[in-house]
C-alpha cells in the first residue's frame, strides 16, 4: 500500500552518513531556511555591521578607524542628544496615554453605534492613519499657521491672541502630540474595537441585572477584558513613539542641515541620528546613536513584559 | 537639422580632446542620471530627454536612466551609493552640500578633463560659479548648472491698497520697510518672518552684509560673520517682527496669502514665479520681482547658490564627464533657460539675445551678481547641523526681544565659533 505522505516528508531511514536528528528535521530546515536567509541578509547583517561601526569613526567610504567607546561618549555628552531625549520622554509621557484613551473613546463610541453608521464612524476616524504624512503635515501646518490658520482664527473668535504653535518653544511639543494623536487613535481604535467586540455580551447583561452604570461597566467589565490588547497598543505605541521622526521632521520642513526646529523644540533621536548620518556624515557616530535607542527601547519594552508577567503571576 | 549638425560637430571635438571618453562611448554603457524631481516632470522632463536622446543618438551603445529625487533623497542616495559602491554617474544636487558628497567620494575631481575641454566651451560659464566649484588649486569637483539669486516679489493690489506707487521699486532697506509700515497700517501682511529659515536670515544679512563677512573660514573653523553688521541684521528683524505674517517664505500658507492679496513681499528664489504667473492667469494676481534693496542705493541684498551637474568616479567617468559637458553647453542652456524662464550658471546663454530679454532672466542676472553667497566656501567641509539651526535660533529669539540685538550677535557669534570647532 503506497504511503500516505509524499516522499519528502517520510521519516528518514537510520544508518545514513547524516546524522539522524538532521535527517529527521532537514526538511523542515529546508522550508524555513528562506526566511532565514532573508532574516540574517537584511536584519541580522546590517545589525551587526551597525554595531561593528558604532566602535569606528566612519564615514560610509573610508577604512573604519577603530575609536573604542569615542562615538557613545560623543553621543551621550552631547548637547542635541540631551535635548532630544528630554523631548522625547516628554513626548511618550504624553502621545502614549493620550493617544489611548482617545483610542479606547473613540471605540466604544464606534461599538455603540450599528450598520452603516459604526462603518462610516470607523471609517472616518482610521482616514488619517492611510493619509501620507507629508499631506497630514501640510493639512496641520495650515490649521497652525499664526493669525490667519483655521486653529487661530476659532481661537480669535473668543478674543484669544494669535498663537504660532510651530514656532513657540512653549507649544510646540504639544502642537506635534496633537498631530500624532490624530493619526495614531484611527490605528488603535481598530485595534480597540477588535477586542470590545470579543467580550461576551452576557457580561454586560449581568452587570445591568446587576444595577452597574455604563461607567462601572466600563471600569469593571470593559477595560479588564481588554487588558491584554490594550497592553499591545500600549507596547506597540511606546515603541512606536520612541522612533518618532516624519512627523515633526515634515512639521518643522526639516533637512539634513537644519533640523529639529525653533531651539530644536522638536528635535527627537531618530531625527538627531539622521542628520549625524546623511548631514554630518559621521555614520559611526549615527549607528552608535542607533544602538543607544535600540538598547533603551529593549529594556523598556522587557520591563512591560516582565511587569506584565508579574501582574499575572499575581 | 543645422542645429543637431552643430551639437555633433560639438561632441565631435569634444571626443578628439578626451580620447579615452571616445573609447568608453563605442561600448555598451548605461548611465545613472539623478536630478531634482522637479526636472523630471512635465516640460522639464521633455526637455531633459531630449538631450539625453540627443546625446545617445551621438553615441551609439550609450544609454541614459534619468531619475528624479527630492532634495534630501538625492543627497542620502549620493551617500548611501558611495558607501555600496553603487553611485549614479551624473548627478544633480546643491553646492551646499558638495562638502559631504567630497567627503564620501561620491564627487570626481573633474579638474583634468575640464582643462582639457576647449577654451571656448570653459570661456561659457560664469567665472564666480565656476570658482565657487573649485576649493583648492588643480579641484574642480563640479560644473556650476542651474541657480538662483532671491528676489523680492511684489504684490502690487497689496501695495496699492497701502498707498504706494508701485511704479517704483524701493532702492533702499530704508524705503523697504516704510513701504512695510505703511501695508501693516493698511491691515495686511508685509512680509513672511524671515527668521524662520537660515536662508531668509541670510537674505536680509546681506541688505547689509556680503560673501566676505558671511559663511566660514575652514583654516581656523570660525564663522565669517561681522558682529556689527549682524547687530544691524538683528535690528531689522526686531523692526519687522510686528509687521510679518508669522509664516515662513517655504510655507505653502506664504505663497496662498500672496495669492490672496494679503501679503505684499516675498524674498524668494524664482522657482515660485510658476505659481504667481498662473494665479495671475487664473485669479488676476498682480505681482512684479525686483531687486531686494541693500542699505544703500545699488546695493542689493538676496542670496545666490547654484545646483550643480557632479560625475561620479568610476568606470563610466569619462562618458559621464561628456554628458555632463553637453548638458551645461550653451545651446542646451538656452534651450533649458527659455522653456523655464530660470537663471543658470552658463553666462554664455544668459547672454544670449532670446534669453536676456526674458523679464524673469533678466532681473535673475542682476540679482545673482549682486547676492551674498549662501553657504561659501564650498566643498571644503562639511557644515554641522547645529550652525544653521543656532543661526535660526538667535534670530528669531532676538527679533521675539529675549536678546538686545548687540548680545543677539555676539552671543550667536560665540555659539557658531563653539559649534564649528565641534
Amino acid at each position: 500500500m503506497p504511503s500516505a505522505r509524499p516522499a519528502f516528508f517520510r521519516r528518514p531511514r537510520p544508518g545514513r552518513n547524516m546524522p539522524m536528528t538532521l535527517r529527521r528535521y532537514l526538511p523542515h530546515y529546508l522550508m524555513i531556511a528562506p526566511f532565514m536567509v532573508l532574516f540574517a541578509a537584511f536584519f541580522l547583517y546590517p545589525i551587526l555591521s551597525g554595531l561593528y561601526y558604532s566602535f569606528h569613526d566612519w564615514n560610509g567610504v573610508k577604512t573604519p578607524e577603530f575609536v573604542g567607546l569615542d562615538n557613545y561618549q560623543t553621543i551621550l555628552a552631547s548637547r542635541d542628544f540631551s535635548r532630544a531625549m528630554t523631548n522625547l520622554l516628554w513626548y511618550i509621557a504624553i502621545t502614549v496615554p493620550l493617544g489611548i484613551l482617545v483610542a479606547l473613546g473613540l471605540a466604544l463610541l464606534v461599538d455603540s453605534f450599528t450598520g452603516r453608521w459604526a462603518n462610516f464612524f470607523r471609517n472616518a476616524y482610521f482616514l488619517p492613519v492611510v493619509l501620507p504624512a507629508f499631506l497630514a503635515a501640510t493639512i496641520w501646518r495650515w490649521i497652525y499657521a499664526p493669525n490667519f490658520g483655521l486653529l487661530n482664527m476659532i481661537l480669535g473668535w473668543f478674543g484669544v491672541p494669535s498663537i504660532n504653535f510651530m514656532n513657540d518653544t512653549d507649544t510646540m511639543l504639544y502642537a506635534l502630540i496633537v498631530v500624532d494623536v490624530w493619526v495614531s487613535a484611527g490605528f488603535n481604535m481598530v485595534i480597540l474595537l477588535a477586542g470590545l467586540k470579543n467580550i461576551p455580551g452576557e457580561l454586560y447583561e449581568a452587570a445591568r441585572l446587576d444595577g452597574a452604570s455604563k461607567w462601572q461597566q466600563i471600569i469593571h467589565i470593559t477595560i479588564p477584558m481588554l487588558g491584554p490588547v490594550l497592553f499591545f497598543v500600549f507596547t506597540y505605541g511606546f515603541i512606536s513613539a520612541m522612533q518618532v521622526f516624519d512627523k515633526p521632521w515634515l512639521l518643522t520642513g526639516s533637512s539634513f542641515t537644519s533640523y529639529g526646529g525653533r531651539r530644536n523644540a522638536l528635535l527627537f533621536p531618530v531625527m538627531d541620528m539622521m542628520g549625524r548620518g546623511f548631514g554630518g556624515v559621521k555614520f559611526g557616530e549615527a549607528a552608535a546613536y542607533g544602538f543607544l535607542l535600540t538598547i533603551a527601547i529593549i529594556a523598556v519594552t522587557a520591563l512591560m513584559f516582565t511587569m506584565r508577567a508579574w501582574r499575572e503571576r499575581k | 537639422m543645422k542645429r543637431i549638425n552643430r551639437i555633433r560637430a560639438g561632441i565631435a571635438g569634444a571626443a578628439a580632446l578626451l580620447g579615452s571618453a571616445g573609447a568608453a562611448a563605442a561600448q555598451d554603457v548605461t548611465l545613472e542620471y539623478w536630478v531634482y524631481s522637479d526636472f523630471a516632470q512635465g516640460e522639464a522632463l521633455a526637455l531633459q530627454q531630449e538631450f539625453i536622446k540627443e546625446f545617445t543618438d551621438a553615441h551609439p551603445g550609450v544609454k541614459i536612466n534619468i531619475t528624479g529625487k527630492g532634495d534630501d533623497d538625492l543627497t542620502a542616495g549620493q551617500v548611501a551609493g558611495a558607501a555600496s559602491g553603487n553611485l549614479p554617474d551624473v548627478f544633480m544636487n546643491a553646492q551646499s552640500v558638495g562638502a559631504q558628497l567630497v567627503e564620501v567620494r561620491a564627487l570626481a575631481n573633474i579638474y583634468d578633463k575640464w582643462m582639457a575641454m576647449p577654451q571656448e566651451f570653459r570661456d561659457q560659464f560664469d567665472k564666480d560659479a565656476l570658482a565657487s566649484c573649485m576649493p583648492r588649486p588643480g579641484e574642480l569637483y563640479c560644473i556650476p548648472y542651474t541657480g538662483f539669486g532671491s528676489l523680492l516679489f511684489r504684490n502690487l493690489t497689496v501695495l496699492e491698497q497701502a498707498g504706494i506707487d508701485p511704479s517704483t521699486p524701493p532702492a533702499t532697506w530704508d524705503e523697504w520697510f516704510a513701504q512695510m509700515q505703511k501695508v501693516k497700517d493698511a491691515g495686511l501682511y508685509a512680509i513672511p518672518d524671515e527668521t524662520l529659515v537660515f536662508n531668509s536670515i541670510a537674505e536680509i544679512y546681506a541688505t547689509s552684509g556680503s560673501s566676505e563677512t558671511w559663511g566660514f573660514n575652514w583654516d581656523d573653523r570660525t564663522t565669517r560673520i561681522d558682529p556689527a553688521i549682524m547687530t544691524k541684521v538683528l535690528q531689522k528683524f526686531v523692526d519687522m517682527a510686528p509687521l510679518t505674517s508669522g509664516t515662513s517664505r517655504n510655507d505653502q500658507a506664504t505663497k496662498d496669502l500672496f495669492i490672496s492679496n494679503q501679503l505684499a513681499f516675498h524674498t524668494v528664489g524664482p522657482w515660485v514665479n510658476p505659481t504667481y504667473d498662473e494665479a495671475a492667469k487664473t485669479s488676476g494676481l498682480k505681482y512684479d520681482f525686483v531687486l531686494i534693496p541693500g542699505d544703500e542705493p545699488g546695493k542689493t541684498g538676496g542670496i545666490r547658490s547654484y545646483e550643480i551637474v557632479g560625475v561620479a568616479p568610476g568606470p563610466n567617468m569619462d562618458i559621464a564627464f561628456e554628458f555632463a559637458t553637453y548638458i551645461t553647453e550653451k545651446q542646451q542652456m538656452v534651450r533649458w533657460a527659455k522653456l523655464l524662464s530660470r537663471y543658470n550658471a552658463n553666462a554664455a546663454a544668459m547672454a544670449d539675445p532670446e534669453v536676456s530679454q526674458l523679464p524673469l532672466i533678466k532681473v535673475s542676472v542682476d540679482a545673482a551678481h549682486g547676492a551674498m553667497e549662501v553657504a561659501a566656501p564650498y566643498f571644503i567641509d562639511s557644515v554641522p547641523s547645529c550652525y544653521n539651526s543656532t543661526v535660526i535660533d538667535y534670530a528669531a529669539a532676538t527679533a521675539d526681544g529675549e536678546f538686545t540685538p548687540e548680545e543677539g550677535a555676539q552671543e550667536l557669534i560665540a555659539e557658531l565659533n563653539s559649534c564649528l570647532a565641534q
